[in-house]
């Protein structure tokens, strides 16, 4: 009897199974696959190409006073200018859904919080490494599927990673390369995001954007999302990343979320999230981006 | 209707007290029917401890009082229906032995010293008293319900405070505790056998259920239920825990002659260990020439004289053979995966049941020659204070060289880095033990390092999930190269310890060092053979 109580149970996770007492996974949900981890429902399961160029990133206070120090290039200089390679973002934050299928495929045991929401929901109270894992999970299932687009097969097979996007690669797919404020252009809108003490998180796509310069939804709102990038005083390089190794891990989240005021969910602000902290209104997107 | 009859009860012969029958006819003696009421206010007694604060804050944990509550009521509820038309009530005597009382305070002492440097031990107080009330009721009523008369006396106390300093479960299976208390009381009450004319237990009760569930989650895997590893590690926060342990072990050595037993199973132990550390070059423990548990299990656990042989040569051979006993089972648990901790627990109903062939080999060692001149001196009236001093020498010589409270050079990570590069034996085994102790202990540099191992696949098999696993939780403490190491999964990122990682890893010999500078931190790494913070300090 004992043997058997004993065999039964699961220590490590005391609560039970996190993904059993998550909610179920609908049989259909519209613009997403079912069939496909609930990813979007499109040629390119949800990822947008943004093309290779520079972008001019950071803040200048005369033309944004809402400006924070961090968002500075310089001291003395205002905005700097980032060439990006060519990568591919996910359309939509990363939602339940698709965090619950990945949950339930790999196994995943994940903070029990982030797979209650609505499936349509951007998931929330995910860690870093919570979503890197889902990044790392993403790319093996594309890479072994065969109904991956062929688009994504050949940047796949050219080395390209499914990650977290840099902040160079958020912003510039959040502003465009003109350096507006907001996605949408240089004054906020409630009408395009949500923001500003909402309840809560608005299903993904809930928001149009046309002036979008990549039609991408809530890259303003909604929740923040985790990038790769440690944070580090600008101005911003890539090979920084490496550096003082010593220093505690701390990482850029962009976006701002919809308990956030007008002032930081503009494309530029940047906030620091501890990689171990789960909160419900920090979430992320992913992106397929090429080898450095 | 028969009248009552009795046989002279034998005196106990370190009490002096009266020894009760074992079984009594029915007849018609009706002692107060108050008696009846004992168990029952035992039982209900469990419900108020289960509304103290530390217990309501785990609802399965006050479950598990109600059931254990609820389950001595319906015992009770049963045995009064199957015996209400009987005329012979349950009758108590009460009996206080030196063993049972002295023991537990002994026991209760080193709960006491331990818990002021680990507070969980003080936490589990209200569940010692819950399992103390469990006891007893559980105790009067297998007597009563074997129609024996119930010794009342302290008993108990031992057996409850003996298993809870090696062993029990956490709040979501404490309902399992409750168990293992249920299981020892019936291994001594019904695995018996026949020894010197008399019928006993064989098994020392808490060691019997220890070592008993100690199989279980061996096999079962599910040692995280229990504070197992926990209890064996934290120890040594209490600062100068082997002498606090050797001098409550002097109390019972003098009060029991048990000095040949813990005295033989020390030696024994001292002596293998350094003869593997002659051999090898680095210690057969981690971090001590006896770990502090053994050291404990060794005084208080395996010195039970009713289940230990009572002969001088007996007595030897027993604690010769708990010595050897636990130093193989914690290579043999180490080489099945199973925590090390265990050897201790199961040695000793393997002891238990070895008695009677150690009293016949002992009896024939005595007969004659050169064993029997050393059993006689053995033997001789105050022997037992001579084996006492002769344990006071030794255990002096040990501290004197460090191989008790003092600093151990198994404690340090660089050591076993070494002792790892340079391939002695089992050492990258210790190193990834090591690390993995000091990565559940929340330190992200620990975590970075097993990820890497797991990563690299050079002193361990490669497994890059595990590898993962690992780094993810160093980023989440914080540490950036484990970050890093997620981020490209090479696992070519590491960084010396950060302060909070010294406070963990030059814990050493279980000192708190979370109030210590950083600057006194920082010449303790460089002192404990931490390159990284002796290139700072010249810097």
């Amino acid at each position: 009897m004992v043997l058997g109580a004993l065999a039964a149970c699961r220590p490590l996770d005391p609560e039970g199974s996190s993904a059993a007492r998550a909610t179920p996974l609908p049989d259909a949900l519209e613009g997403f696959r079912a069939d496909a981890w609930f990813l979007p429902d499109d040629d390119l399961l949800g990822f947008v190409e943004i093309a290779a160029g520079p972008f001019t990133m950071g803040s200048d206070p005369a033309v944004d006073p809402r400006a924070f120090e961090n968002e500075r290039w310089s001291a003395g200089g205002t905005q700097g200018t980032v060439d990006l390679p060519a990568f591919a973002i996910g359309r939509y934050e990363v939602t339940v859904a698709q965090f619950r299928a990945f949950a339930d495929v790999s196994g995943y045991t994940s903070a029990p919080e982030a797979l209650r929401g609505s499936p349509d929901h951007p998931v929330g109270s995910v860690s870093w490494p919570d979503a890197l894992a889902y990044c790392r999970w993403l790319e093996a299932t594309l890479r072994d599927w065969p109904g991956t687009p062929p688009r994504l097969r050949q940047w796949l097979n050219a080395g390209w990673r499914v990650t977290l996007p840099s902040e160079a690669e958020w912003e510039k797919a959040a502003r465009g390369a003109d350096g507006r404020v907001y996605p949408w252009g240089d004054v906020p809108r409630r009408d395009r995001a949500n923001f500003g003490g909402a309840a809560g998180a608005t299903p993904a796509g809930s928001f149009d954007c046309p002036e979008c310069p990549f039609g991408l939804s809530d890259m303003s709102g909604n929740v923040w999302e985790l990038t790769r990038s440690p944070y580090q005083p600008y101005p911003y390089d890539e090979n920084d990343d490496a550096r003082d190794l010593a220093a505690d891990a701390l990482f850029v989240m962009r976006g701002g979320s919809f308990t956030d005021p007008e002032g930081n969910v503009r494309a530029a602000v940047r906030g620091g999230a501890d990689p171990g902290v789960r909160r419900p209104f920090i979430g992320f997107r992913v992106v397929i981006s090429p080898p450095p | 209707m028969p009248a009552a009859r009795r046989r002279a009860r034998p005196k106990d012969r370190r009490s002096g007290a009266a020894v009760p029958a074992r079984r009594r006819a029915p007849g018609p003696a009706a002692p107060s029917a108050g008696v009846l009421g004992i168990p029952l206010a035992l039982a209900l007694a469990l419900l108020p401890i289960s509304l103290v604060p530390r217990i309501q804050t785990h609802p399965v944990l006050a479950q598990s009082f109600w059931g254990a509550a609820a389950a001595l009521l319906a015992w009770q509820a049963v045995l009064f229906l199957l015996r209400r038309r009987e005329e012979a009530r349950p009758e108590i005597d009460t009996v206080l032995r030196p063993q049972h009382y002295v023991q537990a305070a002994v026991q209760l002492s080193v709960f006491a010293y331990w818990g002021w440097y680990w507070r969980p031990v003080y936490d589990h107080a209200w569940l010692l008293a819950g399992q103390l009330v469990f006891a007893y009721a559980f105790d009067l009523l297998l007597a009563w319900s074997r129609r024996e008369r119930y010794t009342l006396g302290f008993g108990p106390f031992p057996i409850i405070f003996s298993t809870n300093l090696f062993l029990w479960f956490r709040d979501d299976w404490f309902h399992l505790q409750f168990l293992m208390i249920a299981v020892g009381f019936l291994g001594k009450a019904f695995v018996r056998w026949e020894r010197d004319g008399r019928r006993v237990h064989i098994f020392n009760p808490s060691a019997f259920s220890l070592g008993l569930f100690s199989v279980v989650l061996i096999a079962t895997g599910t040692t995280p239920l229990t504070w197992g590893e926990d209890i064996a590690t934290t120890l040594t926060l209490a600062p100068r825990i082997y002498l606090f342990l050797f001098l409550a072990g002097l109390v019972v050595m003098y009060r029991f002659a048990i000095t040949l037993v813990a005295g033989s199973a020390a030696v024994v132990l001292f002596g293998l260990s350094a003869l593997y550390a002659a051999a090898t070059g680095v210690p057969y423990f981690i971090d001590s020439e006896i770990p502090t548990a053994v050291f404990l299990g060794l005084h208080l656990l395996v010195t039970d004289p009713s289940t230990s042989p009572r002969t001088p040569l007996g007595k030897t051979i027993f604690g010769v053979l708990y010595g050897v006993g636990v130093f193989v089972l914690y290579t043999l648990l180490g080489a099945f995966g199973a925590p090390t901790f265990y050897d201790k627990l199961l040695s000793v109903p393997l002891l238990n049941l070895s008695v009677r062939w150690i009293d016949r080999v002992a009896v024939t060692l005595e007969a004659g020659g050169p064993f029997g001149r050393v059993a006689e001196r053995l033997a001789r009236p105050n022997a037992n204070l001579a084996q006492m001093a002769m344990w006071i020498v030794f255990f002096a010589a040990m501290t004197l060289i460090g191989a008790t409270d003092g600093r151990h050079r198994g404690d340090t990570v660089p050591f076993w880095e070494q002792a790892c590069a340079e391939g002695r034996p089992q050492a990258c085994e210790r190193l990834l033990q090591i690390e993995a102790s000091y990565c559940a202990d929340a330190s992200a540099w620990a975590c970075n390092e097993l990820g890497r191992h797991y990563t690299d696949g050079a002193i361990v098999a490669a497994d890059a999930a595990l590898g993962l696993d690992y780094f993810s939780r160093a980023c989440e403490l914080r540490f950036r190269p484990a970050c890093l190491n997620l981020l490209e999964q090479g696992g070519a990122y590491r960084a010396p310890p950060k302060t909070l990682d010294l406070r963990l890893l030059l814990r050493e010999g279980g000192q708190n060092l979370m109030e210590m500078s950083e600057a006194e931190l920082r010449a303790r790494a460089c002192a404990h053979g931490w390159d990284f913070a002796c290139e700072e300090a010249r810097q």
